[in-house]
């Protein structure tokens, strides 16, 4: 997770030879989500509510569970129109939100490609076990 | 005053004097028009004589219908390759007064095209650079074309009803 853009094209190569072991970036997680958490995970909270969002013209697209804070700093926004450098804290703490739940996305996507990992040399084991048998 | 008496006389206006109106007079289209085809031997010479050119080398475009009539067909030969340091007449047109224009002069001025120039290099090898370069470029296309650049990460995940998400934190 590191090196994160140094990564793409060796993310395409793989992406095009082992399919099998490389999500899409367009799919959703395909394993249970509580594997190998014996205690569950916390689940992560929506706190803004439809109805705010939709009287304050939220964009689809910002619907996440960063809204409240996008919420919050438009309006500081409005509030201090034209001085808007005044929001510079709520506008920090949006993105922080942002990037902390990039960072989940990250953790997702990575999670999903070991668990495949794992997947294929479970299946390998098997098959050289049956063919040895 | 007295000029201006004259001019005001159509009959002297009109006059041989100006050399715009003898423009304008004496060279209507009929008489930028060829003549006949040339049909007997005598017809001939004093064709090529009309349009000063040896009659050994006056040829004539065929008399397909086309009215070129007895117009000499002159060699395809761009003003490109007319001596640029020779003082034409019009040097813009690289053109003497009085000469015989080709029938297609107008695209064979220096900003048209450029008839007779023999190629920098053959043929050949300039469709093999169009071809080689263009064909290069679709073959690394078609190579790497399956190479998708991907950011790994999951798609954006929006709440919805019956779609639980979950942060790394484990539960206690």
């Amino acid at each position: 997770m590191g090196n994160f853009l140094g990564h793409v094209p060796q993310n395409g190569i793989d992406l095009w030879r082992h399919p099998e072991i490389t999500p899409h970036p367009e799919e959703e997680p395909t394993f249970d989500p509580m594997l190998g958490f014996p205690n569950g995970r916390k689940p992560r909270v929506m706190i803004a509510t439809k109805d705010e969002l939709v009287s304050a013209k939220i964009p689809l697209q910002d619907r996440d569970y960063c809204a409240h804070k996008l919420l919050i700093y438009q309006g500081c926004r409005k509030d201090t129109f034209p001085f808007v450098v005044k929001c510079a804290h709520e506008k920090h703490d949006f993105l922080n939100c942002k990037y902390d739940d990039f960072v989940i996305r990250m953790k997702e996507y990575e999670r999903e490609r070991r668990l495949r990992v794992k997947r294929q040399e479970i299946i390998q084991q098997r098959q050289s076990q049956l063919i040895e048998a | 005053m007295n000029s201006l008496v004259r001019t005001s006389k159509a009959s002297l206006w009109l006059k041989n004097l100006n050399p715009t109106v003898t423009s304008v007079r004496n060279h209507w289209n009929k008489d930028f028009k060829p003549g006949l085809y040339p049909t007997t031997e005598e017809e001939r010479v004093a064709a090529a004589e009309k349009y000063g050119i040896h009659p050994k080398e006056y040829e004539l475009y065929p008399d397909d219908g086309n009215g070129n009539g007895d117009y000499p067909k002159l060699p395809d030969i761009g003003a490109d390759l007319r001596d640029p340091f020779y003082p034409w007449d019009s040097p813009e047109l690289k053109r003497n007064f009085g000469e015989t224009l080709h029938e297609n002069f107008d695209y064979l001025r220096e900003d048209r095209m450029d008839e007779g120039k023999t190629q920098f290099r053959p043929l050949w090898v300039l469709w093999a650079q169009t071809i080689g370069v263009i064909g290069g470029i679709g073959l690394v296309y078609y190579l790497t074309k399956d190479i998708r650049m991907i950011i790994p990460v999951v798609p954006p995940e929006l709440p919805k009803d019956g779609k639980v998400h979950y942060t790394f934190e484990p539960n206690n």
